[in-house]
């Protein structure tokens, strides 16, 4: 076995680029990319209406219910009021945001899945449209609301997420929501 | 208190099931004092109407005969009647069959009438206070 030297020239080169061990298993290490764990997190649950992305805290997000969940129609009720969901020997109102948002309504029968929330002593079934993630995000990533956003939605907003440059994501009070839907908003 | 919820548990209700337009509802049958074909009151008033502003209401087919809700003006035995339609049922339902009305709903009921709800053979059945009732 013969030991290869550095030829004239890539010397400089290679010396550049000699690691010792320890820095080379830290290369290969995922200690870059952990998230720091000092920084407080939020879970969110993220969703459409009428499009749009709306985020709850997934601490107010108790129960996803899949589409087919049976809802009982109750009359003498505001159209934002879908009805009733029997579940586990427990009756759980379900309403639309749409209203309260500001959105227009959707025509036909509601199709989404129901969201299971519990806030300000209240636990309803909200009807969104899409579900799109559950996730985790850092509080340094959550903007405060900001003044251009529209007067429908603000009283409800408590935070936004800039995903990226073209999209925003805003999460929703659920207290405030239902604070005001018990008020006759909505 | 377990003693309480296992009175619950067994306890029963007696109501008075009957049609409000296309919606099952029911009474508790202690406040249900006769049932006739055709008024016989002049206080008369249709339930689809009370429970429910909006829509074409079909006409009753029966009346229940209610107890007034005592006023100053107005003896405590006074009674009138309340249309309803379909088939009219006396029935015994589990007390813990019968729930009351989800608290966001409560808030916005049409109606103080509209106390909660239950199931019978699988269709939603409204529970009405006929305290809360009046022609």
């Amino acid at each position: 076995m013969t030991a290869e030297h550095p030829r004239d020239g890539e010397a400089n080169d290679q010396s550049s680029a000699t690691l010792s061990l320890d820095e080379a298993l830290a290369a290969h290490s995922d200690s870059e990319t952990v998230v720091d764990v000092d920084e407080p997190t939020q879970q969110l649950v993220l969703f459409r209406l009428d499009g749009q992305r709306f985020a709850l805290p997934g601490s107010a997000v108790s129960e996803i219910l899949a589409s087919d969940q049976p809802v009982y129609y109750v009359p003498g009720l505001p159209a934002s009021t879908e009805g009733v969901l029997h579940l586990r020997g427990k009756i759980e109102s379900v309403i639309s945001l749409h209203q309260l948002l500001g959105l227009p309504t959707p025509e036909g029968t509601s199709k989404g899945m129901i969201l299971l929330v519990r806030a300000a002593g209240v636990t309803s079934g909200v009807r969104i449209e899409q579900l799109d993630d559950v996730c985790e995000v850092t509080q340094s990533m959550l903007q405060a609301p900001p003044e251009t956003l529209p007067g429908t939605l603000r009283p409800y907003v408590s935070a936004l997420w800039q995903i990226d440059e073209c999209q925003a994501l805003a999460l929703l009070d659920p207290e405030a929501l239902f604070d005001a839907y018990q008020q006759g908003l909505g | 208190m377990p003693e309480q919820l296992d009175q619950h548990d067994q306890a029963q209700v007696a109501l008075v099931l009957f049609r409000v337009g296309p919606y099952r509802a029911a009474l508790e049958a202690c406040h249900v004092l006769a049932m006739t074909d055709q008024p016989t009151s002049s206080h008369t008033a249709n339930a689809q109407s009370l429970l429910d502003d909006e829509g074409d209401h079909a006409p009753p087919t029966r009346w229940l005969t209610l107890r007034a809700a005592p006023t100053t003006n107005s003896e405590n035995n006074s009674t009138w009647q309340l249309g309803v339609s379909g088939d009219i049922t006396l029935q015994q339902l589990p007390a813990n069959s019968l729930y009351p009305l989800p608290k966001l709903l409560l808030s916005r009921r049409f109606s103080t009438a509209l106390c909660g709800c239950t199931f019978d053979q699988r269709q939603l059945v409204l529970l009405l206070d006929a305290r809360k009732l009046s022609p």
